[in-house]
């Protein structure tokens, strides 16, 4: 009785793997046929006349985390469906994990119409691997064909148009492009303008000020974290724009220098940030907690007054916090501090300062597109006039009025009756205060900075030689990507060991040498090799 | 020929005999077709490179390079023995409390009591991992209640999870106060099949309590123990990579790195399907290995045994 089960049930298997491999191959095929009836190289006329509904997926901004749930429920979405004629049926993944979720779907291969995601930096291998590998369409001839308005932006600024396109020239995805130079920089050091006065201080510019200036907050304020920032996933995040790590000439990435393409902590000038911080933290000027700081700790160590200096956003950092800290100290005031030096005058080399493509919020047609020309028409919404001043200022009347030719935002927004904070009420009726398929408006900066300091804060961060030394978006071709990032991800795991464990002093500072010859075993050079090689070709784009 | 016609007719005759029973018996084998059987198929992943869109036939065979690729990686040895060392301390530790408390548990007489001990016992099972882990770092963090007492005794206050020393007595520590009256209950039950009489008879003759807990308590709970102890060794390399990733940092990195940690970063964010499946199996195949030992070794010794 037992053994004929056991026959039974392999006879079984069997079946069951036969039948897997019928099935798993198709998909391919749909992404031949693109064309679709109507298609004329003329603006379109929202809304589009379309009975199809399209499936989007796409992150629900972390601005509605907590206050929506779902993007039905966002006044956004709602509208964008009905100004381009699209129904849209949303998918979100749970937030903060839209990485995993959005591997777990590639893996399904069941691919909606649209995504929203980050290809450069979220994607591994980049944009032309996710189309070599059939994910995404290749959408250089849809554009041509349905994307007048996207079409007419980048023949107008072939300097982004570089950014948005790929080594091989092919476009991959609805771009989110800043607009203007003063959207690019929004983060920088961050401190308490109040304890400075009244230690009669001023604000620190170069590194001995800043440790004269923490020893100061720790000992006459009390501070019993003067500096904080968040560690998570690893030791001040931050620093990857070049926060005091600068002032030693290098940065937590690659960044170029006379025509190199160099990795910051292989460079010499590491160690000396490496010997800053650890002096720091063992003097108590950092936060004893620092290797487990999340967002939740910074944010309630500004608030009690534990720390008086960190790095942060305009927006999300001095936005939020400033309500925070004056509500315990009614005198408090949150400023701008510059990107610190090391000899008073220098420019700073690095700050943060993205590109004017920044690649997060771009929307690729996949390659299960029932009708990507429908898909690519109505992406192209956001182009237009019309939808330039819908993705940047919501709808007239309602989240913003024109005065003298000028959107004002409404007090819905700016003086939320639901006590949203102008961030979160903006992403509610509007995408200017995040990101998404359209060209971002300076005049939504202007006034969703709120707080003089907000505003001054950008001019101080911008002053640095960033522009010059940062890499564009630059990847690996899709045969050097796996290599690229089997090298990266153990050198990264190295730096970010070594990084914490020097600052605490777990290893002493005379070890980073042979940490460098590690990265070196590792494959640094090579991985410099492959970076090198894709800037010459972004270069030669 | 003649063995396999007969094979044939006695199959037909069992179906047509037990006919019931097969049709009783079809769900639980879809269920293990459909569940546990079917998708090993998709284990071949481990030899390919694989791409969802061509599918796991379609995509390119590459053979044993994801494993070169693991046992070549410079961190190898480093997240195996970390994971192997976690695995131990947490069966050398964590795997007799439970025993321990059951045993505790059956030599209370107060009813009430009892039920407040494993009632309250248990309740960190049913919390959220999550929560737990945020519970620990609160904790353990140098202004933690954990460091408090100690400054009270007169040590140093120190973020304890930014020592690689002390992460995995915090794991394992924090392992028995989740676990340990979840995993009470089984050996609970247990005891309450041992026979009442065998106590009686062993008061009658005069044994004392600890003795009958040595020689009855103890050895009517043996066969529970094995079992256990057998169905842990199979899972001996899987440290669950939640706990880790919520507690590790790269300073614990040293400790704290186990397989799945190490293959979450490199697998599931690099979008590695390929890679972590070559991982997964073998996984898989030293935890069979390992239960295989335990099982045959635990039936040599003391005729307990899976099978």
């Amino acid at each position: 009785m037992k053994k004929i089960a056991a026959a039974g049930l392999i006879i079984a298997m069997l079946g069951s793997v036969l039948a897997g491999c019928s099935s798993g191959g198709k998909s391919g095929e749909d992404a031949a046929k693109g064309a679709s009836p109507g298609g004329a190289a003329e603006s379109a006329t929202y809304p589009l006349k379309t009975d199809e509904k399209l499936s989007y997926w796409g992150d629900i901004t972390g601005n509605l985390v907590g206050v929506k749930a779902s993007h039905d429920e966002i006044p956004f979405f709602q509208k964008w469906q009905e100004k381009t004629g699209v129904p849209l049926e949303f998918t979100a993944p749970p937030a903060g994990q839209s990485k995993e979720a959005f591997n777990v779907m590639l893996a399904s291969g069941d691919l909606p119409d649209m995504i929203e995601y980050n290809f450069i930096g979220d994607f591994p291998g980049g944009p032309e691997k996710a189309i070599k590998d059939g994910y995404i369409l290749k959408l250089n001839d849809l554009i041509d064909k349905y994307a007048p308005n996207l079409k007419k932006y980048l023949q107008e600024h072939p300097d982004i148009d570089k950014m948005v396109k790929t080594d091989s020239g092919s476009y991959y995805a609805f771009p989110f492009i800043r607009g203007d130079e003063y959207l690019r920089v929004f983060q920088g050091p961050v401190i308490r303008k109040d304890w400075l006065d009244e230690l009669g201080l001023p604000v620190p510019e170069t590194i001995d000020e800043w440790t004269t200036t923490l020893r100061a907050f720790k000992e006459k304020k009390g501070a019993a974290a003067p500096f904080s920032v968040v560690s998570k996933p690893r030791f001040f995040n931050e620093s990857g724009n070049g926060a005091f790590i600068g002032a030693f000439g290098v940065n937590r990435g690659f960044y170029q220098e006379d025509g190199k393409v160099k990795f910051g902590p292989a460079e010499p000038g590491f160690k000396g940030y490496l010997q800053l911080f650890h002096d720091w933290y063992k003097e108590g000027l950092i936060d004893k907690n620092i290797a487990t700081a999340d967002t939740k700790a910074v944010d309630s160590n500004i608030a009690s007054g534990a720390t008086g200096a960190t790095v942060g956003n305009a927006g999300g950092g001095i936005g939020k916090w400033q309500p925070l800290v004056a509500a315990n100290d009614p005198k408090a005031v949150l400023v701008a501090a510059p990107y610190p030096v090391l000899n008073k005058g220098d420019k700073p080399k690095f700050g943060q300062l993205n590109q004017a493509y920044a690649s997060e919020g771009t929307v690729g047609v996949t390659t299960g597109a029932k009708d990507p020309a429908l898909a690519v028409r109505m992406l192209d919404y956001g182009y237009s006039e019309e939808g330039h001043m819908f993705f940047n200022f919501g709808e007239e009347g309602v989240s913003y009025t024109m005065e003298n030719g000028y959107p004002k935002f409404t007090d819905l927004l700016m003086k939320n009756p639901d006590k949203l904070a102008p961030a979160q009420a903006i992403s509610l009726y509007a995408r200017s205060s995040y990101n998404g398929p359209f060209v971002q408006d300076k005049r939504y900066a202007e006034q969703f900075f709120a707080l003089q300091t907000q505003r001054d804060a950008v001019e101080i961060w911008r002053n640095t030689d960033a522009a010059k030394y940062n890499l564009p978006s630059i990847t690996p071709t899709p045969e050097e990507s796996s290599e690229y990032a089997t090298i990266m991800n153990d050198i990264n795991t190295l730096v970010d060991e070594m990084t914490i464990k020097i600052i605490l002093g777990t290893e002493p500072v005379d070890q980073y040498e042979s940490y460098v010859a590690k990265m070196k075993s590792l494959g640094l050079d090579r991985a410099i090799e492959i970076q090198t090689a894709a800037l010459q070709r972004y270069n030669s784009r | 020929m003649a063995n396999r016609q007969s094979f044939l007719s006695r199959l037909v005759r069992d179906f047509v005999l037990n006919k019931y029973l097969y049709i009783m018996m079809l769900p639980v084998i879809a269920y293990y077709l459909v569940f546990h059987y079917a998708p090993m198929y998709g284990a071949l992943i481990a030899f390919k490179d694989y791409s969802p869109m061509k599918g796991i036939m379609g995509s390119d065979w590459v053979g044993l390079k994801h494993y070169q690729d693991f046992f070549g990686s410079y961190y190898f040895w480093r997240i195996l023995k970390n994971t192997i060392l976690i695995s131990l301390y947490t069966l050398v530790f964590e795997f007799p409390a439970p025993i321990i408390l059951a045993l505790l548990i059956n030599e209370v007489r107060k009813k009430k009591f009892k039920r407040v001990v494993q009632t309250i016992t248990y309740m960190p099972y049913f919390i959220s991992l999550v929560v737990i882990c945020g519970i620990i770092t609160d904790f353990t963090n140098a202004d933690g209640v954990i460091n408090h007492l100690f400054m009270f005794l007169g040590y140093d206050g120190q973020a304890m999870l930014q020592k690689p020393d002390l992460f995995r007595p915090i794991y394992v520590l924090s392992e028995i106060w989740q676990r340990i009256g979840w995993e009470s209950i089984i050996y609970i039950a247990a005891l309450m099949s041992i026979d009442l009489e065998q106590y009686e008879a062993a008061r009658i003759d005069g044994a004392s309590r600890l003795k009958q807990m040595l020689y009855i308590t103890l050895p009517g709970l043996l066969p529970t123990i094995t079992i256990m102890f057998i169905l842990r060794m199979g899972n001996l390399l899987n440290v669950g990579f939640e706990k880790i990733i919520l507690l590790y940092n790269p300073v614990t990195y040293e400790t704290a790195d186990v397989i799945s940690s190490f293959v979450y970063r490199k697998g599931l964010l690099e979008f590695g399907w390929s890679y972590s499946s070559a991982v997964g199996l073998f996984n898989s195949v030293i935890n069979l290995v390992l239960l295989i030992t335990a099982n045959a070794i635990s039936r040599r010794v003391s005729q307990n045994s899976l099978w």
